[in-house]
């Protein structure tokens, strides 16, 4: 019987529970709410941005102010409330919508207002940004450490030899002395002078191939920007702040304002936190604390420095490429949106890019150069699809060519004058 | 032996010269004269004064001359879209500005690929607000088909005229910045013409 009892206390004790949990989860959602409606305009603690802070608004307001204000502030500030009124004044040109809450949702948003949490220190100063930067070691450290251990090795043996002959008790001889007996000693010193001189041709070969060949080039910029968060994780398309690459010459170095289209609000980076921000501030004439221009600021250009470069004898047009011939800036510039800075990417990463697989393109010069372009040009399909105006041209054509495959070469792109006039 | 010291000389000078390829240097050049005129091209220094690039005060360029004539402020923005303001009282009004590019079917097809490129990552593809931008700022986009919440136009979103969304557009709105720069008038008509036929009223979004 009381274990009965128990029994029974306990099953009533889940239940209650349970409703607990059942009505907690019917329970709207107020930092839903706040999240998708609000952190457009205001934020809580963090200064003004195109509304004022929300911290302490429940202190500051009674509950039923704020219902009337969020609800319909036009309709609130015409009934004559003067405080409405003031706010009003105080950002004028900034609208808030009238947003018709149901009661229960201004509750949870009040409370969610009430009790904010924490806000936490979203600066983690990871060093994303300068570790990727150093990754591998440079030929130059390996060749040293190589050469260090070579050095190393040759002491030891030699200190060992030494060791041997004072046992029976014969002249000892320093490293130097050891190598230079070793050398004058060996008998087929023309194989070995041969072999020298041919490596020596080679690297002097490879070392004029390199001449004019700009691959892996990535300068250290002005403003730490990355690409990364930009373009990757944020997912903002290349054409956004390259915007001039449809439509001109050049794809442009995005202009400062582009840059303010989000850090007017955004002030506060990732992984640089307010320093390289206040760059572009400073460039502009920004105050980032009143979110205000500053007036009659003599504003500077920030000098970012160019990657690609083709020299003067060589035309190239942007447009050319992105609108008329649809290619993907990837195909190209490889994948930029994993990179930090700009780099022009190696011809192995362009061959191994999606979409470069697709179009069959298959690279065998260095990224830059003229071959690299003929590469292109030789095997990069011409879209013929929907070109009412020439569609006769089109099909006589590909009439003359067996697998009716037209290739940029075909309609003149490997004539001299295209690029070089 | 002063000869095998100066080949071993040489080679370690070679090795050195050949394993100098900086990544943060753009290399040797064969000609740089030839390469590189003396000329200014752009994105190269110059020491031209009160030289911008911009067309000079007073003038416009060929083919750019704009219907579009509304100020940046509150009042521009409604008149842009046909209503006024009458002592706080929003007036709706269905006139426009005069547009020169006519509503095709070309016109909102280019306006699809423009707006992935240049609204999507705030404005999600569908235009439901939920853009690929994690910051909370941008997080909180509102959505083109939404039929609850009256915007500062007076209307819901879903009810925005082509005057306010070129508006926006153009000179910005709330935590929006000016694209003025970024997309040409054509553009902004194509955008605008996109965004009335297909996401204003998507059903499939709430």
């Amino acid at each position: 019987m009381i274990l009965l009892n128990k029994l029974k206390k306990r099953l009533l004790f889940l239940t209650v529970l349970f409703t607990i949990s059942l009505q907690s989860f019917a329970q709207i959602d107020g930092e839903a709410l706040y999240k998708t409606n609000c952190t457009a305009c205001h934020n809580i603690g963090g200064g003004r941005l195109i509304g004022p802070d929300l911290q302490g608004i429940t202190e500051r307001r009674d509950a039923e102010w704020l219902k009337s204000w969020i609800n319909d502030n036009a309709a609130f500030r015409k009934s004559g409330d003067k405080d409405a009124i003031a706010i009003f004044e105080e950002y004028k040109g900034s609208v808030m919508a009238a947003f018709y809450f149901e009661d229960e949702e201004i509750e949870a948003l009040l409370s969610y207002l009430a009790n904010p949490p924490l806000e936490e220190v979203s600066v983690s100063k990871s060093n994303d940004f300068l570790s990727s930067e150093e990754e591998g070691m440079s030929n130059n450290t390996q060749l040293v450490i190589f050469l260090i251990l070579l050095f190393v090795v040759i002491t030891v043996l030699v200190s060992v030899k030494n060791s041997l002959k004072e046992s029976l008790s014969q002249d000892t001889e320093t490293v130097p002395e050891s190598i230079l007996r070793f050398v004058s000693k060996n008998r087929n010193k023309f194989i070995i002078g041969l072999g020298l001189f041919i490596f020596i041709l080679y690297i002097i070969f490879n070392l004029l191939m390199g001449i004019g060949v700009v691959e892996k080039y990535q300068p250290d910029q002005p403003i730490a920007f990355s690409h990364t968060i930009h373009a990757g994780d944020n997912g903002i398309d290349c054409n956004y702040c390259h915007s001039s690459a449809r439509d001109s010459k050049h794809s442009g170095i995005p202009s400062v304002n582009v840059c303010m289209n989000c850090h007017a609000n955004i002030v506060e980076g990732t992984n640089t936190g307010k320093e390289e921000l206040q760059k572009i501030y400073d460039a502009v004439g920004y105050n980032p604390e009143t979110r205000e221009y500053i007036k009659d600021y003599k504003q500077k250009p920030i000098e970012w420095i160019r990657v690609h470069n083709l020299p003067d004898l060589s035309y190239f047009n942007h447009s050319q490429h992105v609108t008329v011939g649809g290619l993907e800036c990837q195909q190209c510039h490889g994948n930029m949106q994993e990179k930090t800075v700009g780099q022009v990417a190696t011809m192995e990463e362009l061959n191994n890019q999606e979409n470069n697989i697709k179009d069959g393109i298959e690279f065998d010069h260095p990224t830059l150069t003229m071959g690299w372009c003929i590469d292109c040009h030789r095997q990069k399909e011409v879209n013929m699809e929907n070109n009412d105006y020439y569609t006769e041209m089109h099909d006589k054509l590909k009439a003359k060519n067996d697998n009716g495959k037209i290739t940029v070469e075909m309609i003149g792109g490997l004539e001299c004058g295209k690029c070089h006039y | 032996m002063n000869k095998l010291f100066l080949k071993i000389g040489l080679f370690a000078a070679i090795i050195s010269l050949a394993s100098c390829g900086n990544d943060s240097s753009p290399g040797y050049e064969y000609m740089p004269n030839m390469y590189r005129s003396p000329s200014i091209e752009t994105y190269e220094e110059h020491n031209i004064e009160e030289y911008n690039g911009l067309p000079v005060k007073g003038t416009i360029s060929q083919g750019n001359l704009s219907t579009f004539n509304f100020e940046d402020n509150l009042d521009g923005y409604l008149l842009a879209g046909g209503n006024y303001n009458d002592k706080d009282n929003i007036i709706k009004g269905k006139s426009t500005f005069p547009s020169d590019f006519i509503k095709s079917s070309k016109m909102i097809k280019d306006g699809e690929d423009l707006y992935v490129k240049m609204c999507a990552h705030c404005h999600g593809t569908k235009g439901d607000g939920k853009g690929t931008i994690t910051h909370p700022i941008y997080s909180a986009v509102p959505s083109y088909s939404n039929t609850k919440m009256i915007r500062r136009s007076g209307s819901t979103m879903s009810e925005l005229n082509e005057g306010h969304i070129f508006h926006a557009i153009t000179y910005g709105l709330g935590a929006m910045g000016p694209h003025a720069s970024q997309v040409s008038e054509e553009e902004r008509w194509k955008i605008v013409y996109y965004i009335q036929e297909n996401l204003q009223n998507n059903l499939e979004i709430k």
